[in-house]
């Protein structure tokens, strides 16, 4: 049953000529259509005027279509996000200068809970093409790009400062020109940590995607037909035929998304492991023999490709060793001293704008606001609490027993890659049907959201302790207790650490859709700052929003700075595992 | 003076008038004529020695250092061989025979007695002639030249460590050179600033006469780790460089495909470097090099990461690349730590010292190829690298060159450990307690790397002396080497409060707190005056290592602080709770 698949990493020229003829190349000329005539329709959508009463329909049929515009959004948001990423994380890592300022600019940026810009983005976009449904999309797709983009910019940008010097030397030596060093030095070694950031981005991008699908601001009622707008619907309504078929199509989509897009992806960049010895285990996936066996995209790396590669590695060869004339320097220093300083009055502009905002805060307004980040901290807190109490048990078990995690993993996979904020509407009928309020069941739906990160951490840690620690706390016959305290809770400390900062993260974005929510016309809400925040973008107190926003985001940013880092600092000198 | 001279030594030589070279050198005074000898090529002399009438030939030779003058005499027969040694000034001979390694000492014995067999050397007149009939003559000119070049470090906090002390040194065609020097001598720095990689902080670096960063120099590199790019196969990495040049397809490909057949890789163009071994890897790195066509080839310690047969296995392909003119390059310049490998290859040696880095010495070796490993004169190559590299830091420079900026320099300590230094000991005392480095060397198979901190560490302590490629232990270090353990580290305990000044005061300053514990950022600021931040962190090492077994004093690693035995900060750390006496 276990097929190894001839050394994956053998090129394209030296595959054998075995193909299965018109078979394979049916569906992928089908999935090539497919792409190019959802683009045309998409595009005569968005240009159609601005349709303030969207009809959301209640019909699974209806799913295909929901389905493929969602999946659009992120498609877009993505590409965006890439190329955000090379360009930034580019200059970043070769600019000393810029990157004292870029670097920290992007931590901070990422602390930011990101649905909090979700009503500010969405009004701008929404005043700039009043007529048209672009504006809504628009903001639907930067919204999810600034939830995409900061991540695969640090591993893009860790990536290439950790390029070993001697490939640097190499390179320049032998004189690679630019493009041959973007190609075939920095890309490739960046390749496999913008793959891994990509997948978590586009998992990400779900999350805000399903939130801002449907969302009310004030009098207005934004909707964009998609998955996330289906189920709102659905839930609204109480359609609970309508929900499992709309919880299908999003699982569907993902695994879908999984198979065809992200595991073939992962085993052709098993090239690019910086390994110098052939690991034992190399992934597969039968989509990549699939293409890789067909004789139509072979055809058309050797006529169309492969040559156009080698085109433009030769024409930047030849304008490298043809002698030019540099730029002058002096323009371009004006040119960014230019820039820089617009910038700089834009900055200020828009700072001085704010504070005089801020100093209409009123009384009651402060005490909203204090009240709410003591009680969100405290929800946050606890949410994190329960999720360690039963993923590291769980996590443990699972990871220091090899047949079980072979079970578990990928139904753990299954149900973690759905996005909670999909969930959230179902889950919260079930729970005012049971009872309780929002206070205690707002935790509930930040733990679905981010027990997950937790629990894969966990596991990895726990599959990353040495074997013979483990047989050296047998020998000594290590009580459970002294076992936990001496071997498995250091041991895993690290790994915990990193998946705690990402589900705090992840819980502080939660709460801004968890503890304020729209049903059946009704407000259900909590004393929270993600309430404060949801429930001053719909009563349009810009004021307030952007109090609660800034105070969120420092929040988070001070919890970084005092909390995470030195744990981070721990696990990296006290809790590391070699020497 | 001398110049005309050597061009009518030449003249007369082209013209086989050999009894006029011997007029020649007669009518000098000997200074000269020992110069005007030394600066022939290696043919030359030993053919011009031959001819010399034995006083003659006694009274230039002892001009020479000892292991030039081990392989000119060599070029005679035995029974001349005896007589010139006979004639030769009673003190000068005292010195030659003294300063001769063992094995050479020897066999000049043995073949003074008349116990050996003459057999034939390696500087043989005749092979030499035929194997110089391969290779043209030397060119004057020089291709990279480099003039009081500098380069100093930023630290963090504005500090300049000065890496490389202004020096100068040159890279003349159709050689192989060596640079030898132990790890972090700034040698792959200085590799890298003759090679264009790297900017000097000071100073010129000419290629043929103009300035490096102007000209294009064609130039490779074969690096320690073989620096190939995992994702790309061995062809598409040899042809990598091609491609830069903007060569079309099918040149190059032929190109890439010679250089492969001629490291040996036909037949591995379509793998990838992690299906290959390490010495297949550097193959393909020198593939690479090759591919290019370089004018200098620079190696920068190529076979270090490779085991010690596929090492010794590449170094002969090399060099039958490089002696059958294989490969068009003109010079090879090779960068190593390994003494051996030095002395085996490179028709020059450099050999550098470190902190900062300055020109030691800098000498030809005339034996030809191949070289026996064994034989006498290469370890009188060998010993004299091992001199070289153990003489106290004098000033070697020339006068005019010092650099005005050194201070008194603060105690560095080696990194090396007490366990190491007790082993070293021990088989010293074995060994009747003396012993040549290269010797210790061959026969505890450390590299330079290894035995020096060691050896340094003993000579500091005071439990050896260190003295012209000898290492000898005293009584200090006999009765190290003889005791127990508990013993032995009272005898270490005294030996570093006696002779490292840093532990004097780290003993001073817990004596001098109540509470015994002196926080270690106290030392760091000090050797932070002196060291740069990764140096410090390595003093701080050695100095916990040492003062722990010593038992000076215990380390905490919470507080980051040093505590005095009887502390009663210690006590309560390690009994929480117990009152103390």
């Amino acid at each position: 049953m276990t097929q190894r698949i001839t050394s994956p990493t053998t090129p394209w020229g030296l595959l054998p000529r075995r193909t299965w003829s018109v078979l394979t190349d049916v569906p992928i000329f089908a999935a090539g259509l497919a792409l190019f005539y959802s683009i045309l329709v998409l595009a005569r959508y968005w240009a159609s005027p601005f349709s303030p009463e969207v009809h959301i329909s209640n019909s699974p049929a209806a799913l295909p279509g929901y389905a493929l515009y969602s999946l659009l959004r992120i498609v877009v948001a993505y590409f965006l996000s890439l190329i955000f990423t090379l360009v930034y994380g580019y200059i970043a890592a070769y600019n000393s200068k810029a990157e004292r300022f870029m670097i920290p600019l992007l931590d901070i940026l990422q602390s930011i809970p990101v649905l909090s810009f979700l009503p500010g983005v969405m009004l701008a976009m929404v005043s700039m093409f009043p007529r048209h449904q672009f504006g809504i999309e628009l903001g639907a797709i930067l919204l999810i790009f600034t939830g995409q983009v900061w991540n695969m910019t640090f591993s893009f940008y860790s990536s290439l400062k950790s390029i070993p010097a001697e490939m640097h030397e190499a390179a320049r030596i032998y004189r690679f020109t630019d493009w041959q060093r973007f190609t075939q030095m920095e890309l490739p070694y960046a390749a496999l940590g913008l793959i891994w950031n990509s997948m978590m981005s586009v998992a990400g991008g779900w999350f805000f995607l399903m939130a801002c699908e449907m969302f009310v601001l004030g009098s207005r009622d934004f909707r964009l037909p998609g998955l996330g707008s289906y189920l709102q619907t659905a839930a609204s309504a109480g359609d609970t035929h309508a929900i499992l078929w709309g919880l299908v199509a999003m699982v569907g989509v993902i695994v879908l998304l999984d198979q065809l897009v992200w595991r073939p992806v992962i085993v052709w960049a098993q090239k690019f492991k910086f390994e110098q010895v052939e690991s034992a285990e190399a992934p597969r996936s039968p989509i990549l023999t699939l293409l890789r066996r067909s004789k139509a995209l072979r055809l058309l790396n050797q006529r169309i490709t492969r040559p156009l590669g080698e085109r433009t590695a030769l024409y930047f060869a030849r304008r490298a060793t043809s002698v030019g004339a540099a730029p002058d320097p002096k323009i371009r220093i004006w040119i960014l001293r230019a820039i820089g300083v617009v910038t700089a009055i834009g900055i200020l502009l828009a700072l001085v704008d704010a504070v005089r905002l801020l100093g209409q805060l009123t009384r009651p307004d402060f005490q909203a606001l204090g009240l709410g980040v003591g009680a969100t901290f405290l929800r946050v807190f606890c949410a994190l609490a329960i999720a360690v109490a039963w993923t590291v048990p769980v996590g443990v078990k699972i990871g220091f027993n090899p047949r079980l995690a072979r079970i578990a993993q990928p139904l753990a996979q299954i149900a973690a890659s759905v996005p909670a904020t999909a969930l959230f509407p179902v889950v919260l009928l079930v729970l005012i049907r049971v009872g309780g309020g929002l206070g205690v069941g707002s935790i509930v739906l930040l733990l679905l959201g981010t027990q997950w990160y937790v629990l894969f951490n966990v596991i990895a840690g726990a599959m990353a302790i040495p074997t013979d620690l483990k047989e050296a706390t047998d020998i000594f016959r290590f009580g459970q207790r002294e076992k936990w305290q001496k071997l498995i809770l250091p041991g895993i400390f690290p790994y915990l650490v990193t998946g705690l900062v990402t589900a705090a993260g992840g819980a502080w974005n939660a709460s801004i859709v968890a503890e304020y929510f729209h049903l059946n016309g009704q407000t259900i809400s909590t004393v929270g700052l993600g309430a404060t925040i949801s429930h001053a973008t719909d009563s349009g107190n810009f004021t307030l929003l952007l109090a609660a926003t800034i105070l969120m985001a420092g929040v988070v940013v001070t919890v970084n700075r005092t909390l995470w880092r030195p744990m981070y600092r721990l696990a990296e000198t006290r809790f590391r595992l070699e020497g | 003076m001398s110049q005309n001279a050597n061009e009518v030594v030449r003249e007369l030589l082209t013209a086989g008038r050999m009894n006029d070279v011997v007029m020649l050198l007669r009518k000098l005074d000997l200074p000269t004529a020992a110069e005007v000898l030394a600066k022939a090529p290696y043919e030359d002399q030993r053919a011009i020695f031959r001819a010399l009438p034995i006083d003659l030939a006694a009274a230039i030779v002892s001009r020479f250092p000892y292991y030039h003058e081990y392989v000119l005499l060599h070029s005679r027969p035995t029974k001349e061989i005896r007589a010139i040694i006979d004639t030769i000034d009673p003190t000068e001979r005292m010195r030659f025979l003294d300063e001769l390694p063992e094995e050479a000492w020897q066999r000049l014995m043995d073949e003074l007695s008349g116990t050996t067999i003459e057999a034939p050397i390696q500087s043989d007149v005749a092979r030499v002639s035929e194997a110089a009939g391969l290779r043209p003559a030397k060119s004057a000119e020089y291709i990279i030249e480099a003039r009081d070049i500098e380069k100093q470090f930023q630290q963090p906090d504005g500090r300049q460590i000065q890496v490389i002390a202004p020096l100068d040194i040159y890279v003349e065609s159709d050689a192989i050179i060596a640079l030898l020097g132990p790890s972090g001598s700034g040698k792959s720095t200085l590799l890298r600033i003759l090679s264009g990689l790297a900017q000097a902080s000071a100073g010129t670096v000419l290629w043929h006469g103009k300035p490096l960063a102007d000209a294009h120099p064609n130039v490779a590199i074969v690096f320690q780790s073989f620096a190939l790019f995992p994702w790309l196969t061995v062809l598409e990495n040899v042809e990598a460089p091609l491609i830069a040049r903007g060569e079309q397809h099918k040149a190059r490909h032929r190109r890439a495909l010679h250089a492969l057949s001629s490291v040996g890789l036909r037949g591995f163009e379509n793998a990838y470097p992690k299906e290959l071994s390490g010495g297949m890897k550097q193959r393909v790195g020198f593939a690479r090099a090759l591919a290019v066509e370089p004018e200098v080839l620079f190696m920068d310690e190529p076979f270090s990461a490779l085991d010690v047969l596929t090492a010794e296995n590449l170094r002969g392909e090399l060099l039958e690349l490089w002696q059958k003119r294989l490969i068009p390059t003109k010079t090879i310049f090779l960068v190593t730590h390994n003494i051996e490998e030095a002395v085996l290859l490179a028709d020059r040696v450099i050999v550098l010292s470190t902190h900062p880095a300055r020109i030691r010495a800098d000498f030809r070796i005339p034996l030809v190829q191949p070289r026996d490993r064994k034989s006498a004169e290469f370890l009188v190559y060998v010993d004299y690298i091992y001199k070289v590299m153990t003489q106290p830091a004098l000033e070697l420079a020339p006068p005019g060159k010092v650099d005005r900026r050194t201070k008194p320099r603060y105690q560095m300590l080696p990194h090396a450990r007490p366990g190491g230094m007790a082993g070293l000991l021990e088989f010293l005392n074995e060994r009747g307690g003396k012993e040549d480095l290269y010797h210790l060397a061959e026969d505890l198979l450390m590299e330079v790397d290894d035995l020096f901190p060691i050896v340094e560490e003993a000579v500091l302590l005071g439990f050896a002396t260190s003295k012209e490629g000898d290492v000898e232990i005293t009584r200090e270090g006999k009765a190290f080497a003889e005791a127990e353990i508990e013993a032995r580290k009272k005898v270490f305990r005294d030996a570093i409060l006696t002779h490292v000044p840093l532990m004097q005061q780290i003993r001073t300053a817990l004596d001098r707190k109540s509470d015994g514990a002196v926080p270690l950022e106290f030392f760091r600021d000090v050797l932070d005056e002196h060291f740069s931040r990764g140096e410090v962190e390595a003093q701080i090492e050695t100095v916990l290592n040492w003062g722990r077994y010593a038992e000076l004093f215990v380390y905490d690693p919470e507080n980051d602080r040093l505590l005095r035995r009887d502390s009663p900060v210690l006590h309560d750390l390690e009994h929480p709770g117990v009152p103390s006496e």
